[in-house]
């Protein structure tokens, strides 16, 4: 697993995605994945930024590991218990002017990546997501 | 490329300009500019996206603001969008609701 860790801010959203998108990059999948990487990395970052610490500072870690041509994101906080795949998927169906303006981050997700999971575990949120790369 | 929102009123048209990612630090930005619109008439917002590169739901968000807060009764467009970023606003349904079309 490649790791790092961050101070939980949108100064740091670009750092973050970048750090797995360099390794996503050196395993040579074409644009279209690496955008819809990119989307998934910054809806569960985005994520822990605005959820994790709502009245306090804290940190983030983001890993990645390739192995068999699969990708394994892991994004971990120490904030409040969040657990974002909780939620019901947004009707699509409903008009514009009616839609609640929330839970599409995490349908794309849920969309783009093959498995995406949550665990609360020693005080952490762990969503991990993993995809195949074609 | 640099990331840029441009939000311009033109009689009750609100013509909006989008270059490189409209993600979710670039994203509030553009909200702004939507919310000083709040409570005008408008009748028609477009997206002229032909060079927006990228764009996540933080971005989506902004489409639907647009829709609830500023257009309630106005058609939106969405001008030029490239092949990925149509691929997400499919994704996510907005499709259904915004007039899409080529580079004009």
């Amino acid at each position: 697993m490649n790791t790092i860790e961050l101070p939980a801010i949108m100064d740091n959203l670009e750092e973050g995605i970048d750090f797995i998108l360099a390794g996503i990059e050196q395993a040579g999948v074409d644009q279209k994945m690496l955008f819809q990487l990119r989307l998934a990395c910054e809806e569960v970052i985005v994520n822990v930024i605005n959820y994790a610490y709502p009245d306090s500072k804290g940190s983030m870690q983001i890993s990645y590991d390739i192995s068999d041509n699969e990708l394994e994101v892991v994004v971990s906080d120490s904030g409040v218990h969040f657990n974002p795949i909780n939620k019901e998927d947004p009707d699509l169906s409903i008009p514009l002017e009616d839609r609640k303006i929330g839970g599409l981050g995490i349908f794309l997700v849920r969309n783009i990546m093959d498995q995406v999971e949550y665990s609360r575990e020693d005080g952490r949120n762990i969503l991990t997501m993993r995809k195949v790369l074609k | 490329m640099e990331s840029l929102v441009k939000v311009e009123l033109v009689g009750k048209t609100v013509d909006v300009t989008l270059t490189g990612k409209l993600d979710a630090i670039k994203a509030p930005e553009l909200m702004e500019g939507f919310k000083k619109l709040i409570g005008m008439e408008i009748d028609k917002i477009i997206f002229r996206a032909s060079d927006l590169e990228y764009i996540s739901s933080a971005g989506l968000r902004t489409i639907i603001f647009a829709k609830q807060k500023i257009g309630m009764d106005a058609e939106i467009f969405f001008e030029g969008a490239q092949e990925a970023v149509l691929e997400v606003i499919q994704m996510s349904g907005l499709d259904n609701f915004l007039t899409i079309s080529e580079k004009v």
